[in-house]
């Protein structure tokens, strides 16, 4: 009896042990990560793209991930091999923040101007006094020719 | 008003005109492949076995320059071939470089090792060599005389096919002569 339930409890440990022992953290998941890697060749995240050099990162990505490596370990090392440009997003840190923040800027400023041009349109406007134009004397006088004449 | 008026038009008009820039840009940097006779497009890069290789440094030397990638199988097929033509013209002079494109280093390395290519490899993970030289895909292969310029054929595809295995000894042929 005690041989049998050592031998269960080693055949479980050995099931179970490569996967969850070594790892302290949770396992991210190469599901989790396809959607922000890019596949180099064809410019589409790893999710989108069965390129063979997608597939091969993919590969790589799995067996990080086997190694117990996490995501942010992951994408540095992708990085390093193969540039920024392999991140589908940009860091949030540093000069790579503009290209989060510019978006906003131009959406309130766009929605600021559109407030500012309905609001100018909208408004009531008083009307202006008409301005009558000078006469000068040599018409003034011929207007009162004409209209003595008519009297 | 009439300053707030003609601001707007200002802001607009810059935008405007920064986009065109833009667009003017994009169309003048779309990367196209060298033409014989051109300079070729200058570079540094990693050397997959470690420190940097500068095209510079090779200048005065036949170069015989070879896009590959692990994930590429017409570049398995001709890896032989190429390793083969090394050997046979290494002792006049000519540099063979292999240029890792798009790849993982590590399964680069296993790919050397399992095809036993000897000459040095650059990394070009992020593809900055290959947009510059016009890459269609891998395997390809250019030629750059002593000068300094593109000679031969740009050859798109592996060199162990008959056709290409002829352009591949034109080339070789007149990164030499020249």
């Amino acid at each position: 009896m005690i041989l049998r339930a050592a031998a269960v409890a080693a055949a479980v440990l050995a099931f179970a042990g490569p996967a969850a022992a070594a790892c302290g953290h949770p396992r991210t998941t190469l599901a989790h990560l396809e959607g922000q890697i890019m596949c180099p060749t064809c410019h589409t995240t790893l999710d989108q793209s069965n390129a063979p050099a997608a597939q091969r990162i993919k590969v790589f990505i799995q067996e990080r991930i086997d190694q117990c490596a996490t995501a942010q370990q992951i994408k540095a090392d992708l990085v390093t091999n193969f540039g920024a440009g392999i991140l589908a997003a940009p860091p949030r840190k540093g000069f790579d923040l503009l290209a989060w923040w510019l978006p906003i800027v131009g959406v309130v400023a766009g929605a600021v101007l559109v407030a500012f041009g309905v609001w100018r349109w909208t408004r009531v406007r008083e009307p202006e006094p008409a301005v009558q134009a000078p006469v000068d004397p040599e018409t003034e006088q011929q207007l009162d020719e004409l209209l003595a004449g008519l009297d | 008003m009439r300053s707030v008026k003609l601001t707007g038009q200002v802001v607009a008009l810059a935008a405007v005109a920064g986009l065109l820039g833009l667009l003017v840009w994009r169309l003048t940097h779309q990367s196209h492949p060298p033409k014989v006779g051109a300079p070729a497009p200058h570079f540094t890069a990693k050397q997959l076995d470690g420190g940097t290789f500068d095209l510079a440094s090779v200048r005065g030397k036949p170069v015989v320059m070879n896009f590959w990638a692990s994930w590429c199988g017409p570049c398995k097929s001709e890896a032989a071939a190429l390793e083969q033509k090394w050997q046979k013209y290494s002792s006049q002079g000519v540099v063979f470089l292999g240029v890792d494109y798009n790849d993982v280093s590590g399964d680069a390395k296993r790919f050397l090792s399992k095809h036993g290519v000897t000459y040095p490899t650059l990394l070009d993970g992020s593809g900055m060599i290959g947009d510059r030289y016009g890459l269609t895909g891998v395997p390809e292969t250019y030629f750059i005389d002593r000068k300094g310029r593109i000679v031969g054929d740009h050859i798109l595809g592996p060199i162990t096919e008959s056709k290409w295995a002829e352009a591949f000894d034109r080339g070789i042929k007149a990164a030499l002569d020249s």
